[in-house]
């Protein structure tokens, strides 16, 4: 029995205890493949094209589907005819209400219902020879909707009178309201008090891969090639939504163009298509188009956030007061919740904190968690009441931070695994930056520059036990490791494949990686809230512990020593401190030879008794020309505390696509309804504007580099989201700093900016004081 | 989209009795790099059952040509082609400037200059196939009091769009003539009365019949002295369309400005020449002041709509910076 896997059922609940005789890593173990900037294993694959995404497969009698889509933002469907559809030559099958079950999906709507709740909403599909002629049969398709009233806008949607989505009203559920202390109360102690409303905009995921499968039946067997973060949360719904056992789903995702949270729940995409190849009797394809993807399959919520932030004159801040409402559109999917009063109740010290937080139902195209979700939209706002706090009382907008730190969990009251990990980020940003250097001069002309700082912290980044994994060792002394978890395009293989190497004392190219497959790999949760390496990361390393522990007993006998004194290197197993005895491990492997030694390892529970965290902070230099509104965003330097850095080129690489996605929100990402239509008109990559590569400027990465040794076995947390969180705030704490102008709404448009400098009289636009 | 006949024809004559045989002026379409006219097809906004390749017909062509004259272009010259060629970029600075700011690398290369002046708007009620607008033949325009952000300040047409070309500001800046050809024979049209305000009667942006084509532009040669430019604002640093774009060509002599054309783009549903920019500028001394007032000169008739007041500032902001760069000591 492996000493590394111990499962138990304790009081009826499953133990899992996490690596017996496995030492944490920390700060100075000495390491040689971990910590080195790996090639990404599949890289040539992607580069020469190779690789195969969902979108890739190609089968035998393969059938392209589409989807027929709500016009209208509110409507009943009295009748639908999909006679002519049918007759299409070339269409295989077509599914509707009219025809098919009513198969439960988001909370107690159906996969096709006779109510639609927003443009895009899913009202048929078609299944046929090419995508040209299931597009020709979706025209063939005759709807008629009575009409009902809609409401798109989230200040629309509170009001008593707004049209009702749901029976209940527009809220969803009940409020969450959180009370630490009496901020009423205490906010009548404080000097000064921020008392302000701010917003932010629905944002879209626009993963280059829009979200779809292909899939096939195998007699009452189903195989689903799938993008997406969680091929076992696909796996489960789609049994469940077909009624039948898990068993006889199978869940595959070999590359994925993208995810950023919109890819962890079961779409209606992925149970569309196996309904049409069941009828078809083929296999079948749905990709989303571009369209389809923008409109309906996910966004971040608008939020208006109300605060009050109240602070002594030495800048210790007395209350936290927060009143948030989240426009949540037609659905609540599940996934991660967009928890926007999170980092007001934890960031800073702070010990009257009040939040309340409303889920708001409208019209437009469900919400789903996207890369930080809820983080993103508070940090927009804490940090510039921070910054705002900072000017008013006079003090270094990092210093007021500092003067405000939490060493603790003050929301389970527990210390954080690595307390001083924002500090570190503090102080490795500034360093990078230069932030104590006096600033450069406001440039001549219409030209001002200015500088931003933002912090922020994450609630994941912990991993989400359990995860499993299998280590193989084969004869030859190289290894094949399997789990259940999947590399969502971040680069999960080559992490774990360096995880394996250094546990076993091989090299990288001597691992192959084996994931996204249910029916190979052993259970590992969804790759989302930044914790696929912390969940999956320590299971690898106990399964090839397990299996090394195995190799040195065996190795022990062959060269008469006891294990404990053996050490491999370079793939040599010898005696720890000598040099003359040593053997290969496929020399040790020629007894077991053909067959492998097999380990298994669990990711046990996250310690108890302290609350682990990923923190961050950010300073940005932009430039912004007080007669045009452009806004030049000059430099970034970043620092996080994300525990051990595994692979710092796969860290660099989250870091600046985190922070590209935190400058297009900041400035150009938008979602635009027309209310009065309910119609998205931008839901395409031409008016939908994400950075481009020159919208992008240099970005500088202070590696902190701190293993985090009390959160797990790796000391490596999560970076997938935290780069992203304090981007926008940061900009606009540095357009305040240019031009002394407070942006309450994001994202800092054109308009939006010039709108502002008109109001504040463009040529006022105050020289730099520093 | 919808099936259609492709034709590639070698002769114009062909090419125009194909165009002729459309009474309606929708169902036979030329085709140059298609990237307006196919995504236009894709969204079906507009649905021709045959469309005819021009890029075979060998009366039509590519050229870049200085003659004594000034310059040629042909109409199926790529935007690509025109940033780059050494004359245009040292003589015709502005049309080299809206060439290399459109669009993306990729597109330039297919992109020709004859579509570009033709391209339609990209109104995003326009571009829904599901909303019927005035342009389209419906009754009303839903962007007027709708999300007019990126839409018209001037209102002279019952369409509140705006052309999206920028190389058609930097055309009427150089004085270009547009060579037409039709049945009936070869015209000329200059830049400037090429583009039409779409009225009730004809819903389109330019003279152009349905049964004719561009040849090509002509460009005069460049006076001694002279210097154009072209600016452009976008919601970002590359890839969109002009929020606001200004051409302008400045000729001074001796210290005085004895030639100006200042053309807007972005504004309105075609390009906007600034005659009384042009006229007050003649015969005065350059001067930060000067331009200051031409920029507020530009703008006076603006009425914005509801969402995009902030673009009368930047048309204001831009024909001043413009004017400066246009007459800026060179080096
Ligand atoms: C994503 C995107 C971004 C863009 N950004 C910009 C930008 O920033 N700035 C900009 O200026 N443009 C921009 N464009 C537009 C692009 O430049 C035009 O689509 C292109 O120039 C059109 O040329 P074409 O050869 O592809 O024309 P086509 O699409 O082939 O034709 C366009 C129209 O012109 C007609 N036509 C073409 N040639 C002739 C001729 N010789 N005689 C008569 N009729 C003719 C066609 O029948 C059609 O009606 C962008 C386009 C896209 C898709
Ligand atoms: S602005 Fe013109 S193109 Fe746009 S909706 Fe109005 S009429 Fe149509």
């Amino acid at each position: 029995m492996s000493a590394t896997m111990d499962v138990k059922i304790e009081d009826g609940k499953l133990a899992l205890t996490e690596h017996e005789g496995v030492d944490g890593w920390d700060a100075s173990t000495p390491m040689t493949a971990v910590g080195q900037p790996a090639t990404r294993l599949e890289g040539i694959e992607k580069v020469t094209g190779s690789a195969r995404y969902s979108y890739d497969v190609r089968l035998p009698g393969q059938l392209y589907a589409a989807v027929l889509r709500s016009p209208h933002p509110h409507a009943r469907i009295t009748r639908i005819d999909t006679s002519r559809a049918e007759a299409l030559p070339g269409v295989h099958a077509v599914i509707s209400s009219a025809n098919t079950p009513q198969i439960p999906w988001f909370e107690d709507s159906f996969v096709f219902d006779t109510t639609v709740r927003y443009v895009g909403d899913e009202v048929a599909a078609v299944a046929a020879v090419s995508d040209d002629v299931a597009a020709d049969a979706l025209g063939l398709i005759e709807v008629e909707y009575e009409r009902l009233p809609h409401v798109t806008e989230l200040e629309a949607a509170i009001r008593p009178d707004a049209p009702k989505l749901r029976d209940s009203g527009n809220i969803a559920g009940e409020p969450t309201v959180y009370d630490r202390g009496d901020a009423v109360a205490a906010m009548a102690g404080a000097d000064v008090v921020i008392d302000a409303v701010f917003t932010t905009q629905a944002a879209i995921h626009n993963s280059l891969e829009p979200h779809g499968c292909t899939v096939a039946w195998e007699g009452d067997e189903l195989t689903v090639w799938a993008s997406t973060q969680s091929v076992f949360t696909i796996r489960e719904d789609v049994a469940s939504g077909l009624g039948i056992p898990e068993h006889k789903v199978r869940v595959i995702k070999h590359h994925m163009g993208g995810g950023f949270g919109a890819k962890q729940v079961a779409w209606k995409n992925d149970i569309i298509a196996p309904l049409l190849a069941k009828r078809a009797g083929r296999p079948v394809q749905l990709m989303l188009d571009r369209h389809a993807e923008n409109l309906a399959s996910g966004n971040r919520p608008p939020t208006r956030q109300h605060v009050r932030f109240g602070a002594r004159s030495d800048g210790t801040l007395v209350a936290i007061w927060a009143d948030i409402h989240i426009g949540n559109g037609a659905y609540q999917v599940g996934g991660e919740a967009s928890n926007v009063s999170g980092m007001y109740q934890s960031l800073y010290r702070c010990d009257d904190v009040h939040t309340e937080s409303r889920t708001v139902l409208m019209n437009t195209g469900p919400a789903v968690a996207f890369r930080a979700p809820g983080h993103v939209e508070s940090a927009w706002v804490i940090e510039q009441v921070m910054d705002e706090l900072a000017r008013r009382l006079d003090l270094d907008p990092v210093e007021i931070r500092r003067r405000n730190y939490s060493p603790i969990d003050q929301v389970e009251d527990k210390p954080y695994s690595l307390p001083d990990g924002l500090a570190y980020c503090y102080d490795r940003v500034t360093a990078d930056f230069g932030w104590a250097n006096p600033a450069p001069p406001a440039v001549a002309g219409s030209k001002r520059r200015g500088r931003g700082f933002a912090a922020h912290d994450w609630a994941a980044g912990s991993g989400h036990p359990p995860a499993y994994a299998f280590a193989k060792l084969n004869p030859d002394g190289g290894i094949d490791l399997v789990t259940g978890t999947q590399d969502i395009g971040t680069g999960t293989r080559t992490g774990l494949a360096q995880l394996a190497a250094e546990e076993l004392g091989i090299g990288v190219d001597q691992v192959r990686v084996q994931l996204g497959d249910t029916a190979s790999g052993p259970y590992s949760p969804v790759s989302s809230g930044s914790s696929t390496m912390a969940s999956i990361g320590p299971a690898v390393r106990g399964a090839v512990a397990d299996v090394r522990q195995q190799l040195l007993r065996l190795a022990a006998v062959k060269m008469e020593v006891a294990a404990e004194r053996l050490t491999i290197v370079d793939g040599r197993i010898s005696v720890i401190g000598t040099t003359d005895q040593s053997m290969t491990i496929a020399e040790v492997m020629e007894d077991v030879a053909p067959a492998n030694l097999l380990g298994r390892g669990a990711r046990g529970p996250n310690p108890s008794d302290v609350s682990i965290r990923t923190f961050g902070a950010q300073c940005v230099e932009v430039e912004v020309d007080t007669e045009t509104g452009e806004v030049t965003v000059l430099r970034v330097s970043t620092a996080h505390d994300i525990g051990r850095i595994i692979n710092p080129a796969l860290v660099d690489s989250q870091i600046h696509g985190g922070i590209t996605q935190g400058i297009g929100f900041a400035l150009t990402e938008e979602r635009v309804v027309d209310h009065r239509l309910g119609m998205v008109m931008n839901a395409n990559l031409e008016e939908y504007k994400i950075p481009t590569m020159l919208d992008v400027p240099p970005i500088s990465h202070a590696h902190v580099d701190v293993p985090d040794s009390v959160a797990n076995i790796t000391g490596a947390k999560g970076v997938g989201e935290p780069p992203l969180i304090p981007t926008a705030p940061a900009i606009a704490n540095a357009i305040f700093d240019a031009v002394g102008i407070r942006v309450h709404d994001a994202p800092i448009s054109r308009q939006r900016m010039l709108t502002l400098l008109a109001e504040h009289g463009q040529s006022a636009a105050p020289e730099v004081a520093r | 989209m919808r099936p259609f006949a492709y034709e590639r024809p070698e002769s114009i004559t062909v090419a125009l009795s194909r165009l002729g045989d459309d009474v309606d002026g929708a169902a036979v379409r030329p085709l140059a790099g298609g990237t307006d006219l196919l995504t236009l097809m894709k969204a079906d906004i507009v649905a021709p059952h045959t469309l005819i390749d021009l890029k075979r017909v060998v009366e039509l062509d590519d050229r870049i040509e200085m003659t004594a004259e000034g310059m040629t272009i042909g109409a199926l010259a790529t935007l690509a082609q025109i940033e780059s060629h050494p004359d245009i970029v040292g003589s015709y600075a502005a049309l080299a400037g809206a060439a290399s700011q459109a669009a993306t690398p990729q597109l330039r290369n297919m992109a020709t200059i004859g579509g570009n002046v033709l391209q339609r708007p990209r109104c995003w009620y326009f571009r829904d196939p599901q909303i019927s607008c005035w342009l389209k033949g419906g009754d009303s325009c839903p962007a007027r009091d709708g999300e007019n952000a990126h839409h018209a300040i001037f209102q002279d047409s019952p369409c509140v769009a705006v052309h999206p070309s920028d190389s058609a500001a930097a055309l009427i800046a150089l004085d270009a003539t547009v060579r037409i050809r039709g049945a009936s024979g070869e015209r000329a049209v200059s830049a400037g009365q090429f583009f039409a305000l779409p009225t009730d009667e004809h819903r389109l942006e330019s003279v152009l019949g349905p049964d004719e084509l561009i040849l090509g532009f002509t460009l005069p040669a460049p006076a001694a002295g002279s210097r154009s430019v072209y600016l452009k604002a976008m919601d970002r640093k590359t890839w969109a369309f002009a929020l606001v774009g200004v051409a302008a060509s400045v000729t001074v002599t001796g210290g005085t400005i004895t030639d100006a054309r200042v053309v807007l783009g972005g504004v309105e549903p075609i390009p906007r020449r600034l005659i009384a920019v042009e006229e007050l500028l003649h015969g005065s001394v350059p001067s930060d002041d000067l331009f200051r007032r031409m920029g507020e000169l530009a703008v006076v008739d603006a009425q914005p709509l509801s969402q995009n007041g902030y673009k009368v500032d930047l048309a204001r902001a831009l024909v001043t910076r413009a004017l400066a760069d246009a007459t800026a000591p060179a080096g």
